[in-house]
């Protein structure tokens, strides 16, 4: 019952939008559909945090605690973007552009919605389906600003994206193949293939999975698979990018997750473990070999978005704790991310660039953009109070004991990236500003709800909570690591 | 409605129609206009239709046949129609331009094809169906769709390429499972279908802000 008021609240609220012809009315129902996004998403999560699992619709739908640290973050993050949606339409478009704010407004709840179908299905054929659906959701958001540079980011988005997913559905097809040899139709479900998976035929699942890496990876942001997404997270409005490096790339790195958990058991953990370590690598490098000197900061934290889906592969092929480390970096991740993408809307508005180079006196001109940044690439790059350093901590601590060298590869690459953002943050940070400039912070007033994201990053890094800890070995437990 | 045909019978028929949807896939690289390559992949998804359906009866699935109706709907009868609005939209620019030419590009597709079965020949030889043996085709036809999405400039024919490299995997999926459930056939095509429309929209886009569907000119965004 929960889940389908959950799935409906962002469905009904798009079509509401779609309709709606006044600026207040639209702004009242995104507001609302994001709030009570979040409140269904919460009673949901509290009915499934202690182990329980919840069915609905026959076997469509299956939420257990994996499913509920996604919804969590989908829900959570979902509506500090919206809060701040409403402001960021205002001062971009002037209250002009009704049409353009209906689309943005409408797509945003739809883009939720699939993201919630994509979670909460137990069907891997549906997850697939509402996968590609978050890509169809998004295009026209990344074109928004409907600039030749957008317009190219967009086309590639949906070109790359397109086959990618493409491709996840021949693992998908592979891997039902190998069930149904064992369990019939009903092998399509997530649930059933994972209770069949020690008589799953293990040449099957092994290309099967290699298929599912390359095809989610692709959503996930995997190197090389990547080369959209420095485009399109850069290209599209700060709330949607938030939410794109913030939540979608982990709904691929999910799906992959399901997949993974049954070729474990089919094939051994040997063999996903190897091959995440190597795309993980490569993605540490790609991000640094750009984020050594980045130009555009927009496209610095997409290319730190590729860093850090590299460490939680790294952390899923380390294994152990390295797992655990993965799991809570995702969501720490997810929390600093959306911060800065957000904040980066507000620095684009005020000067109209995305270039390093024209933003200086940041901390003069927005004190409150500015402090925010600055706190959120200490997130980011993983120092201390804030709860990236943790999650970074436990990952590289179980690298140490299973794979010295890479770990040990790893941190050399995270402290060139250090030096590399820092540098690049500094430069807007300080500075004579432009002196046509006026003093003051775009629309402050909707930047209150980003302090939730910052409590808990500094919540998270001062103290782990046991029942988090619990909640995440549950999740653990469901994904047999 | 199981009609008696052995299982020798239908998989020479499924061989020999998979063949010819790969022969589809190739004949749009021969063919120079774009008018020309949708009605290669028009025929290619009616192949496929006749495929699906010759499954259908051989295996009594009353749902393969629901999904081979949806796919002449969906992928003979909509798609083609609202790629030729595309292209009658744009105009002029009806040639289509590879950036490899005709006779290595063939080249290529002879090399994915080997590579294809290579890949797909252990899975055919475990896989106990019928049409097991077609497997590396349909594998080789993605693979050749994903060749054509790269080698092409003009977005029309890259979209083209995106739907045969989807009609390969709907016939991998078809040869090697018997498709897979109904309702996730049936979203697949809604999302194929959605993803052509918004490709369609990209196209006058793109047309209306290069003046060309060349897609070659898309290389603003750099490092």
């Amino acid at each position: 019952m929960m889940l389908l008021s959950l799935l409906l609240t962002p469905l009904t609220a798009a079509g509401l939008i779609a309709m709606t012809r006044r600026r207040a009315l639209m702004e009242l129902f995104h507001t609302l559909a994001g709030l009570a996004t979040l409140a269904a998403g919460a009673a949901l999560v509290a009915q499934v945090w202690n182990g329980r699992t919840i069915s609905a619709v026959g076997d469509l739908f299956r939420v257990d605690t994996f499913s509920a640290f996604m919804v969590a973050m989908i829900t959570f993050l979902g509506a500090v973007a919206s809060l701040y949606s409403v402001g960021y339409l205002r001062a971009e478009f002037n209250g002009d552009h009704l049409p353009r704010s209906r689309l943005f407004f409408a797509l945003f709840h739809l883009f939720i919605f699939t993201m919630l179908i994509a979670v909460t299905t137990d069907n891997l054929g549906v997850m697939w389906i509402a996968t590609e659906g978050t890509t169809l959701a998004t295009v026209f958001l990344v074109n928004l600003h409907q600039t030749r540079t957008s317009l190219e980011a967009a086309y590639k988005y949906l070109m790359i994206s397109s086959v990618g997913i493409a491709l996840a559905f021949i693992g998908t097809a592979l891997v039902y193949y190998a069930g149904a040899a064992k369990a019939g139709e009903i092998a399509v479900n997530w649930s059933t293939l994972r209770a069949a998976a020690t008589s799953l035929n293990p040449e099957v699942v092994r290309l099967a999975f290699v298929f599912i890496v390359i095809g989610y990876g692709t959503k996930a942001g995997f190197a090389p698979m990547h080369t959209w997404l420095p485009d399109a997270h850069s290209e599209a409005p700060a709330p949607i990018s938030a939410l794109m490096s913030g939540v979608l790339l982990n709904v691929g790195l999910y799906a992959m997750l399901r997949f993974k958990a049954v070729v474990d058991v089919a094939v051994g953990p040997e063999f996903a473990a190897r091959l995440l370590i190597g795309i993980g690598l490569l993605s540490l490098v790609v991000a640094t070999a750009f984020l050594v000197r980045p130009r555009n900061y927009k496209r610095m934290l997409a290319y730190s978005s590729v860093e850090h889906i590299g460490i939680v592969c790294l952390g899923l092929g380390f294994g152990g704790w390295g797992v655990f480390g993965a799991l809570l970096h995702v969501f720490n991740h997810a929390l600093a991310k959306s911060l800065l993408f957000i904040l980066s809307g507000n620095i684009l508005l005020k000067y109209h660039s995305a270039e390093i180079h024209e933003v200086r006196g940041l901390l003069r001109t927005s004190p409150w953009t500015g402090a925010l940044f600055l706190a959120g690439t200490f997130a980011l790059i993983g120092l201390p109070p804030f709860a990236p350093f943790v999650s970074k901590f436990i990952i590289f601590r179980a690298g140490l004991e299973s794979q010295p060298w890479v770990a040990g590869t790893a941190v050399v690459l995270m402290v060139i990236v250090f030096g590399g953002m820092l540098a690049s943050v500094n430069r807007m940070l300080y500075g004579a500003a432009p002196t046509e400039l006026l003093r003051g912070d775009v629309s402050p007033g909707w930047l209150a709800p980003l302090a939730a994201n910052l409590a808990l990053l500094i919540a998270l890094g001062l103290t782990l909570p046991p029942p988090l800890v619990e909640a995440l070995q549950r999740v653990l437990k469901v994904l047999g690591a | 409605m199981r009609v008696d045909m052995s299982a020798e019978v239908l998989s020479k028929a499924v061989n020999v129609l998979a063949f010819l949807a790969l022969g589809l896939a190739i004949l749009l690289i021969i063919r120079s206009r774009l008018e020309g390559q949708v009605r290669a992949f028009g025929l290619q998804s009616f192949v496929l239709a006749l495929l699906c359906t010759l499954i259908a009866v051989y295996s009594g699935s009353l749902e393969l046949f629901g999904v081979g109706v949806a796919l002449v709907a969906v992928k003979v009868v909509m798609i083609p129609r609202v790629l030729n609005r595309a292209v009658a939209n744009v105009g002029l620019q009806r040639v289509a331009a590879p950036y490899i030419g005709t006779a290595p590009a063939l080249m290529i597709c002879g090399g994915l094809t080997v590579v294809a079965f290579y890949v797909m020949t252990p899975i055919a030889a475990s896989n106990p169906l019928p049409t097991a043996d077609a497997i590396p085709l349909a594998f080789a036809g993605v693979l050749i769709g994903f060749f054509i999405m790269v080698n092409r400039r003009r977005a029309v024919t890259q979209i083209l390429g995106f739907l045969m490299l989807e009609n390969g995997i709907f016939l991998f999926a078809l040869l090697a499972t018997y498709g897979v459930p109904f309702i996730v056939e049936i979203g697949v095509f809604l999302d194929v279908l959605v993803a052509v429309l918004i490709m369609e929209v990209f196209v006058y886009h793109i047309k209306d802000n290069f003046d060309s569907i060349d897609v070659g000119e898309l290389g603003k965004l750099k490092e």
